[in-house]
């Protein structure tokens, strides 16, 4: 090849790792999966049959799989609104100077140093009902794993400590950079601490509460691997979200058909919530 | 109000720490100290026995060198894929350029949990189960770096690369002398990034690796086999061993965490 | 930068030779041949298997040039998982040589192509099977063969707290499940502000416990069609026809109105063994375990599993699990079967039988006098011996597709009908086309 048509094809050259990664690991698996969800899948992984959307009408009429939309849903609604207060009002109470206060910041963005598979066996054991050390410490003899509405909000905690630090660090950040002199003016004027977050500090950090908001939504959303070292799905499918089903019926029940069915149902949904999420970040401006 | 800050400040951040500082203090607890009524905070008799039997009884040093040596080729190869294709993307003008720019973009938007099942066909294929290759296959293309790294990129006009092309430079000169140094700061946090974010990875590689001796660290403690028969001191050990080098360089970087937060965050 | 650099080169270096290193490479003595067992034995079962595999590669392996590795694939339910994802994917070079499974994944692996059936192993090395317990040769018989070795064979039991009962005045564990009921609520503790401090029994039904409590009515009687899928693939399950579903949860729902039924799913051991709940049922593999656990808070009886009713006279099934020899291309299936003849040798299982509680399957081993002494040491071992020798050895498993969908299926539907006030037809209705949906779905994508 002379050397004019190397030039031509070099940077086609350059972006194929890129390219085929992207084609191999995420678009033909995509349209494999909605193939597979339009099919009857053997246990070998081979489509028998083409059989329209019949997967995704069993799949609606299916009692776990109203289970799994209805927990992730309910996940979503308890998960998303907490962990923004948790995490906002952590960021407002450090929001000061002086060694204690640093301190306190580095303990507020410590569990981001845990990997989520170490936290999650940590918290499966502080709440083992007979010899974790929370029921001890609540006195309180609360069965984490087989009282549904324990486990869910075990489910919550756990999300909530796992997100955290890095919230943390985020609505800190944006706290700090809010003016000094707006607040000190805003003193001046004898405004109580309520009045000045919701007048001066909320609108301020509003574009980074809405970056997390889409972000927490996207994460409740999709979650799984805490629910597989934590609960399990259990008790009576009580945590058992739509990621984990998916979970269960590709590679626990062999149900290729359905699991492709449910991760179609999960695309659709992170779909709207990530063009939410670009749209945003495209409002965002970078600070550079 | 003002004057409870601090103490509500303090009593909050030791709540979120203390599964941590109990984890610690539990990894030197006896089988005895877990059942005691009341419950302890501290060992009677603190124990090392839990480190010994966390490290004899399991294959944690041969799960956290597996850690190492995946989140490191991933961390290289990722990068080079997304520097590579930031800089193809940025100076090199060529038909389809911005449809394959949205083309590698667009990944974003497939959320890779919910392609676990096909992905695992493929590797399955490919003959990557139980290799190094197929634990960080899927996290080989981020389509958040190479977007980042362009941003960066975007700030050398391209007229200065086809100047120094004309003097002689070649691509590789250009890229590695000129332009890395200029987005040093970038590469380091992604790569750090890329890092941690490997390492801690758990559903993928526990799907692809079936030999004990391919187990990655985030894998392997949760198959210890302690805590199903509630012998929990060794996997509070375990779990101590993997997170206390994080936690030192948690503390003594928390200065730059924090910068590095504040000024970009849009990562994972 | 250049610091930088050059740390990263080094990296890299470091990091290349391994890109392509699969762990397979273990250069070992060419003579020698390694067989893999993936096992789910943790703690102490993880202890004996680890001893037992000692054992064996030091003394006959040695000889016969074998060395077993034996690798914790987590529990039970991983471990089939994993072996499923291979056999999934069509290719067996990665199969393990031996896995130990338990019911819930024969329906997958029956019919493998993979699978090496036990006793063409057996038969070969003219190794006499009636060694192995009857009851315990058809937990894996299927059609007319048999397919794994029993290894870790287990019954399910009634595990009672032998001082409480003696409290409350009671001398005789209850036999059937009104008997259960009369006494779970004189075991039944509340404290002055009328919060229960103890509960008389904990559980939830499902297929393990199920099994049996439909199965050991009228004689025996089978969950779904094709004897519990041990004859096929199973179609439809028979509980509702047969009434069988509504005689038990007619009687479970009379028990948790006593108000002394916690419905405990997980941490059942953990709460018996403070002495929060007065009695559960449980494997026998877990006697050990619990007795540790329990250590001299109070003193731990055993006794027959509850019967539904007098009619109920199956009696209990063999559970737990089997060893199941895999093909993956290397041919090693009679070194292969020279461990599983090992492991499952009159010795070895009186080894395991002590430090697990797993009743050994090979015959020989009952007539052992080390084994008679231990039983006479430990006589909460001999009820489940008797248990399951006064069994209908015909009482079987479930082999079912979806194993693990119909297991929450029976669990939640059991809680719904407690806490939501449903009739037990009305579950039993309700179970019946969930199930029956989870078998179309098998038989339509695999025709």
């Amino acid at each position: 090849m002379n050397k004019q048509g190397l030039i031509k094809i070099k940077p086609y050259l350059l972006v194929l790792p890129a390219l085929a990664l992207a084609f191999l690991f995420c678009y033909r698996p995509f349209f494999l999966t909605v193939i597979n969800s339009l099919s009857n899948v053997s246990l070998g992984g081979k489509r028998t049959a083409f059989v329209g959307f019949d997967n995704y009408g069993r799949l609606f009429s299916n009692a776990s799989f109203q289970d799994s939309l209805s927990n992730t849903l309910r996940f979503t609604l308890f998960f998303v609104p907490t962990n923004i207060a948790v995490c906002l009002g952590a960021a407002l109470l450090c929001n000061r100077k002086g060694k204690l206060a640093s301190l306190n910041q580095v303990f507020m963005f410590l569990p981001m140093a845990v990997a989520m598979s170490s936290s999650m066996m940590m918290f499966k054991m502080m709440f083992n009902p007979s010899i974790g050390i929370m029921n001890h410490l609540l006195n309180s003899d609360i069965q984490w794993f087989s009282d549904p509405k324990a486990a869910m909000f075990l489910l919550v905690m756990a999300g909530v400590w796992l997100d955290i630090g890095f919230d943390f660090l985020l609505l800190s950040s944006a706290l700090r950079n809010v003016p000094k002199e707006l607040l000190e003016v805003s003193n001046l004027e004898g405004a109580n601490p309520w009045q000045t977050f919701t007048a001066l500090q909320l609108p301020l950090i509003g574009p980074t509460l809405l970056f997390i908001l889409v972000n927490n939504v996207k994460d409740a959303m999709l979650i799984s691997a805490p629910v597989l070292i934590l609960t399990e799905g259990g008790p009576f499918r009580s945590t058992q979200t739509l990621v984990y089903q998916m979970y269960l019926e590709g590679f626990k029940s062999g149900n290729y058909a359905l699991g492709s069915t449910i991760a179609t149902v999960v695309f659709a949904l992170t779909f709207i919530i990530m063009l939410l999420l670009l749209s945003l970040e495209r409002k965002r401006v970078y600070y550079q | 109000m003002k004057k409870f800050t601090p103490l509500l400040a303090t009593l909050f951040s030791l709540i979120v720490v203390f599964p941590i500082v109990y984890s610690f203090s539990a990894s030197f607890f006896s089988y005895t100290d877990f059942t005691s009524i009341p419950p302890r905070f501290f060992s009677s008799q603190p124990t090392f026995s839990n480190y010994t039997r966390a490290f004899l009884e399991s294959n944690l040093a041969g799960f956290l060198s597996n850690s190492l040596i995946t989140a490191t080729m991933g961390t290289l190869i990722r990068l080079s894929i997304s520097i590579l294709t930031a800089y193809t993307f940025t100076f090199f003008t060529f038909k389809g350029r911005d449809v394959l720019f949205v083309l590698i973009i667009a990944t974003m938007l497939l959320p890779g949990d919910a392609l676990l099942i096909e992905n695992f066909i493929t590797i399955r294929h490919l003959g990557l189960i139980d290799t190094y290759l197929g634990i960080i296959s899927t996290s080989l293309l981020a389509p958040t770096h190479i977007f980042m790294i362009r941003q960066y990129f975007k700030m050398v006009s391209s007229e200065y690369r086809e100047a120094a092309i004309i003097e002689g430079c070649s691509d590789s000169r250009f890229l590695i002398t000129l332009l890395l140094p200029i987005s040093q700061g970038v590469v380091i946090t992604l790569a750090l990034q890329s890092f941690t974010g490997i390492f801690n990875d758990y559903l993928w590689p526990l799907l692809v690796t079936n030999k004990e001796s391919m187990r990655t660290v985030q894998v392997g403690i949760t198959m210890l086999g302690f805590s199903e028969n509630l012998d929990y001191g060794p996997q509070f050990a375990a779990i101590t061993l993997l997170m206390t080098p994080v936690l030192i360089a948690f503390i003594l970087l928390n200065k730059n965490i924090k910068e590095s937060v504040s000024t970009r965050f849009t990562g994972r | 930068m250049k610091k930088l650099s050059i740390v990263l080169c080094l990296i890299a270096l470091l990091a290349v030779p391994s890109l392509f290193a699969q762990a397979k490479g273990e250069v070992q003595d060419q003579k020698i041949t390694t067989i893999t067992w993936w096992h789910s034995n943790s703690g102490l079962l993880g202890k004996a298997a680890d001893a037992m595999v000692s054992e064996f590669n030091t003394g006959i392996g040695k000889e016969l040039n074998i060395q077993v590795e034996s690798v914790y694939q987590g529990k039970s339910s991983d471990v089939l998982t994993k072996t499923k994802a291979i056999f999934q994917s069509g290719s067996n070079s990665e199969l393990p040589d031996l896995v130990q499974l338990d019911a819930s994944g024969v329906l997958d692996i029956r019919d493998n192509q993979y699978l090496i059936s036990m006793e063409d192993l057996a038969k070969k090395d003219a190794y006499d099977l009636n060694q192995i317990l009857e009851a315990a040769k058809l937990s894996v018989t299927y059609k007319d063969s048999m397919i794994a070795m029993p290894f870790n064979s287990s019954t399910i039991l009634l595990y009672y707290n032998k001082t409480a009962l003696e409290e409350a005045g009671i001398s005789t564990p209850p036999r059937t499940l009104d008997e259960l009921a009369e006494t779970a609520l004189k075991l039944k503790k509340t404290d002055e502000k009328g919060k229960t401090i103890r509960y008389g029994f904990a559980n939830v039904p499902t297929t393990y416990e199920l099994i049996v409590w439909l199965g050991h009515q009228n004689g025996v009687t089978y969950i779904t069609d094709q004897e519990n899928g041990h004859t096929g693939i199973p179609t439809k399950v028979l509980f509702a026809e047969n009434g069988t579903m509504e005689t038990f949860l007619t009687k479970w729902k009379k028990l948790y109105a006593t108000g002394s039924l916690e419905n405990l799913t997980s941490d059942v051991n953990g709460a018996f063994a403070s002495g929060r709940v007065a009695m559960m049922v449980g494997s026998t593999s877990n006697l050990t375990t619990v007795h540790q656990m329990i250590g001299d808070r109070f003193e731990m009886g055993v006794a027959a599993f509850p019967m539904v009713d007098e009619q109920a006279n199956g009696g209990v099934n063999v559970g737990g699990g089997a060893l199941y020899a895999l093909d993956n291309g290397s041919n090693n299936s009679d070194k292969t079967w020279e461990f599983v003849k090992f492991a499952t040798s009159k010795e070895q299982q009186l080894a395991w039988h002590i430090a697990t509680g797993y009743f050994p399957v090979n015959r020989d081993t009952y007539t052992m006098d080390e084994f008679n002494t231990h039983l006479e040491a430990n006589p909460l071992y001999g009820v489940a011996i008797r248990q399951l020798q006064a069994s209908n050895p015909k009482l079987q498993g479930l082999w079912i597709p979806s194993a693990y969908q119909v297991y929450y299926a029976f669990q939640t539907g059991i809680l719904k009908m407690l806490v939501e006030d449903k009739t037990p037809k009305e579950t039993t209705v309700s179970l019946e086309k969930e199930i029956n949906g989870y078998l179309e779905d098998f038989l339509r994508m695999n025709q």
